[in-house]
């Protein structure tokens, strides 16, 4: 089974909502289990949170793009956007066992995806592919 | 997400309702931190109808604990939903904030 879902939000945090909901659907449709869904649509909710965040500094009327794609044994996500590119060694959450504001997102996408990783052949903006492996 | 100001037993509580997220967090922070800038305590934090929080809300709440600990406050949180109550405890921060399992529990701790 090979299939591919595609989103695009403005860069506003009201539509999170929405990319929740279609990540916990597509999620569903690929088989995964109750925790396994809450746990994509918390991770890609953080993700796209961090675009809003860091990639677009708050501006909300950039865009964002969001593919989601169900293959054999493995559950693709790419974040896509055109904002300030990340520094992939800079991104790191807290120790847990530090408690602060902050830092726990990352930690909620590792939860989720085997991998993350950032497509550095992308010029302008990011492409973040989150990677689960599923049972196929 | 809403948030509605209501007191029990002499005891200020915060009901939430609806998903925290980085739409919602501004609006909680500023309820929150205003409570906690008039020294309420205890402050209760009402979570049943709670379905969904992320990083940011969570962000806000320790915030908030930080906030009453500088005076001595106590900061309870009650009625999480099963989802929620996972965030906070993969965070480790079961550890560190007064949760409980009803806001009676709460209001008669």
């Amino acid at each position: 089974m090979k299939s591919c879902v595609v989103l695009t939000i403005p860069s506003d945090p009201q539509y999170l909502k929405v990319i929740r909901a279609v990540a916990g659907q597509v999620s569903i449709v690929a088989g995964m289990s109750v925790s396994e869904v809450d746990e994509v649509r918390s991770a890609v909710d953080e993700a796209c949170s961090n675009v809003m965040k860091y990639a677009y500094r708050g501006n909300t009327e950039r865009k964002i793009v969001v593919q989601f794609r169900i293959i054999k044994d493995k559950f693709e996500v790419i974040i896509e956007d055109d904002g300030i590119k990340a520094s992939p060694e800079a991104i790191k959450g807290r120790d847990l066992d530090d408690i602060r504001p902050g830092g726990l997102g990352i930690h909620l996408i590792k939860r989720a995806f085997d991998s993350m990783s950032f497509d550095k052949r992308k010029k302008r903006g990011n492409r973040l592919k989150l990677i689960k492996h599923t049972r196929g | 997400m809403t948030v509605t100001l209501k007191e029990m037993n002499g005891k200020k509580i915060m009901a939430l309702a609806g998903e925290i997220d980085m739409s919602a967090s501004p609006l909680l922070r500023k309820e929150l931190m205003a409570l906690v800038k008039k020294k309420t305590d205890p402050l209760l934090i009402d979570f049943e109808n709670v379905s969904y929080i992320d990083s940011s809300g969570i962000a806000t709440f320790v915030e908030g604990l930080k906030g009453m600990m500088a005076f001595g406050g106590k900061l309870k949180l009650a009625g999480m939903p099963s989802g929620v109550k996972e965030i906070f405890s993969f965070s480790k921060l079961d550890r560190v904030f007064e949760i409980y399992g009803s806001i009676d529990d709460a209001i008669n701790s």
